[in-house]
């Protein structure tokens, strides 16, 4: 398996030759705004205007900012929310499929219930705040056929429920990849732990607690933390479903930072805010490249 | 072969099966209904469907009289200005009749399609581009990282993986700032160029892995026969490879189908709205009035990708679990 050995700067520079897209282009798009976020991010500065050295101006405004404790409120919320729905009802699931005899079956609903995933993200988020939480949606409709108008409401435009309906949307978290890597996990616990557990007269809940669970953690570890980083970094689903309102009633701050760029042209102080989250972020992979390994052998054990 | 415990196994996952497809089930149903419809009742099945079905019925048992359908509204007047009550109800050959009923069930398919298909055909291109795009340089540069040791070699190549870790939400603004100081924003570039520079990383990850278990006596069998490097990589290496290939077009076909704020951002002229953007766009406009016309651009808008994965199950299957660790 050794590769080939090339001693000769002039042979290497076919390889550099071959090498030079990708750096080509990762200099320009990936190094390039890497670098300018944190430069961006000391400036004042719009659009088509002066830039202004404020050193950390901006960073000290941020948590000063009105938005700023009930964004990170709002994101808590919804990370830990989405965190525990994702990692308990795919495990559910991919367990029940797994208690199927049949090969064939089980093979059909893991294809089942990744289907939805062709609906484009947007449309999902289209869909549910208006067909599922809209005015004449189907929660308000149900409501008013079971006799309860006056509990009839616009689920995402009241203060009061807006951010337990985004954290709903997808209900029952069932579709899509975890579902995958949770019974990859399970397919690979051997099948004398199930027997002698059978011997031992362990069934059910105690079973599923004492022996898939322990076995399937290493999934459940990766899952937490990919989902953690994905929340952290969300905000286009807020966007879609929200805009923040009412008033900053669901703001996150990746949400905030898209407003300040685009809406009030305050890059510098968006950039900050980007830097924050990144920071946030940086913390979550460090942890997740300790699984990285683990990822790889999930990602070709799901198929 | 079935065993009696399957029983309730399978009455549990048919219900997260049944709540999971509800929303779309709701928009199958809806795309085919007026909104008058919707608004007399929510839960109904679509009127022009049963009119269909009753009429062939009346015309197989010879009840020609019984073909009704009220008069369309008049051509020039806007629908808000006729009460569909004042129209008269009156006798339809069966031909005409079905062909209305037939008219009304698709307009909200009819409309969405005019409106989608410059989308879907702009996203189409940016999806087969970038695609193609991260395959060739992703491939190329898993090859050379897999296959040829030289100074520096295990260095960029961690300094590539490195890049994977920067979250999109630090390099939105910046990158922002990038493209229209390159004077790119409003064309197919500004998506292209950033999806292949971003999607090759985990490409060239995939791919070094996958070179990387080939065995060597076949590249030395080959240079044997006086193989160049790239006959090597052509006629060897490629065609071995077709499986990881498709893994990582689709896993590209489906990032970028699916990503909505960046081409939201940088392309506001509608000539180059993407299906994700042009979704949600047709959501503030006038079109939107107009529901059967939403639920049939959320249908249309996932057919593409429907057709992808019953073509291409299994490579489909691995290119969803690989994009899910790329973050």
């Amino acid at each position: 398996m050794g590769p080939s050995e090339r001693r000769h700067i002039s042979q290497n520079l076919g390889c550099y030759g071959l090498l030079a897209p990708t750096f080509l282009l990762l200099a320009v798009f990936s190094v390039v705004p890497f670098v300018w976020a944190f430069t961006t991010s000391f400036y004042r500065y719009e659009i088509g205007g002066e830039a202004a050295w404020v050193g950390l101006t901006n960073y000290v405004e941020y948590p000063q900012d009105p938005t700023f404790a009930i964004s990170f409120r709002n994101l808590l919320f919804l990370t830990a929310f989405s965190v525990l729905v994702h990692v308990v009802f795919p495990l559910a699931v991919a367990r029940l499929i797994f208690a199927l005899s049949s090969e064939r079956a089980r093979y059909a609903y893991r294809i089942v219930f990744l289907v939805p995933i062709v609906v484009p993200g947007v449309a999902v988020l289209m869909i549910w705040r208006g067909l599922v939480y809209g005015d004449n949606g189907i929660v308000n409709e149900l409501l008013r056929l079971a006799g309860l108008t006056e509990v009839a409401r616009g689920w995402l435009s009241d203060p009061d429920t807006v951010l337990w309906a985004v954290a709903c949307i997808g209900f029952p978290f069932a579709s899509g990849i975890n579902i995958l890597i949770y019974y990859a996990g399970l397919t690979a616990i051997p099948e004398s732990v199930h027997e002698a557990a059978q011997l031992d007269g362990a069934s059910g809940l105690g079973k599923f607690f004492r022996i898939d669970l322990p076995l399937v953690l290493s999934q459940v570890k990766l899952l937490v933390i990919l989902t953690i980083i994905g929340a952290v970094q969300g905000f286009q689903g807020m966007f879609i479903l929200t805009r923040g309102q009412p008033g900053f009633e669901s703001m996150v701050p990746g949400l905030w930072m898209y407003f300040n760029a685009f809406s009030f042209q305050r890059m510098g102080y968006a950039c900050a805010i980007g830097v924050i989250l990144f920071l946030i972020i940086l913390v979550l992979t460090v942890l997740n490249l300790k699984y990285f390994k683990s990822a790889e052998d999930v990602t070709a054990a799901a198929t | 072969m079935k065993k009696r415990g399957d029983i309730p196994v399978h009455g549990a996952l048919l219900v997260f099966v049944f709540l999971t497809m509800l929303p779309f089930l709701f928009v199958i149903n809806n795309s085919l209904r007026t909104n008058t419809e919707m608004y007399h009742s929510f839960f109904g099945l679509p009127k022009s469907l049963g009119n269909m079905a009753r009429f062939t019925w009346y015309r197989l048992t010879g009840r020609h009289d019984a073909i009704r359908l009220r008069r369309p509204i008049p051509q020039g007047k806007a629908a808000a200005e006729v009460r569909a009550a004042d129209l008269p109800v009156e006798q339809v050959p069966y031909g005409r009749a079905m062909a209305r009923l037939w008219d009304d069930l698709t307009r909200g398919y009819r409309y969405s399609w005019e409106v989608l298909r410059p989308y879907m055909v702009n996203t189409l291109l940016v999806c087969l581009t970038t695609a193609g795009g991260v395959v060739l340089i992703g491939s190329i540069s898993g090859y050379v990282f897999a296959r040829y040791r030289f100074p520096g070699s295990k260095a960029l190549f961690v300094a590539v993986l490195s890049l994977m870790m920067i979250p999109g939400v630090l390099t939105l603004v910046p990158s922002f700032l990038l493209v229209k100081r390159l004077g790119l924003l409003n064309s197919y570039w500004v998506l292209i160029l950033p999806y292949v520079a971003g999607g090759q990383i985990f490409a060239i990850f995939l791919f070094k892995g996958f070179f990387e278990g080939l065995p060597e006596e076949l590249f030395e069998s080959a240079r044997l026969d006086g193989a160049g490097h790239f006959a090597l990589y052509w006629h060897i290496v490629l065609p071995l490879s077709k499986q990881i290939i498709a893994v990582v077009a689709i896993m590209n076909i489906l990032g970028t189908w699916n990503n909505f704020l960046w081409p939201f951002i940088t392309n506001t002229d509608p000539k180059y709205h993407v299906v994700s953007s042009g979704l949600y766009i047709m959501g503030t406009s006038q079109v939107a009035q107009n529901y059967s016309t939403m639920f049939a651009a959320y249908l249309l808008s996932s057919i593409p990708l429907l057709l992808l994965f019953i073509y291409a199950t299994r490579p489909f299957l691995r290119g969803v679990a690989s994009g899910a660790f790329k973050a």
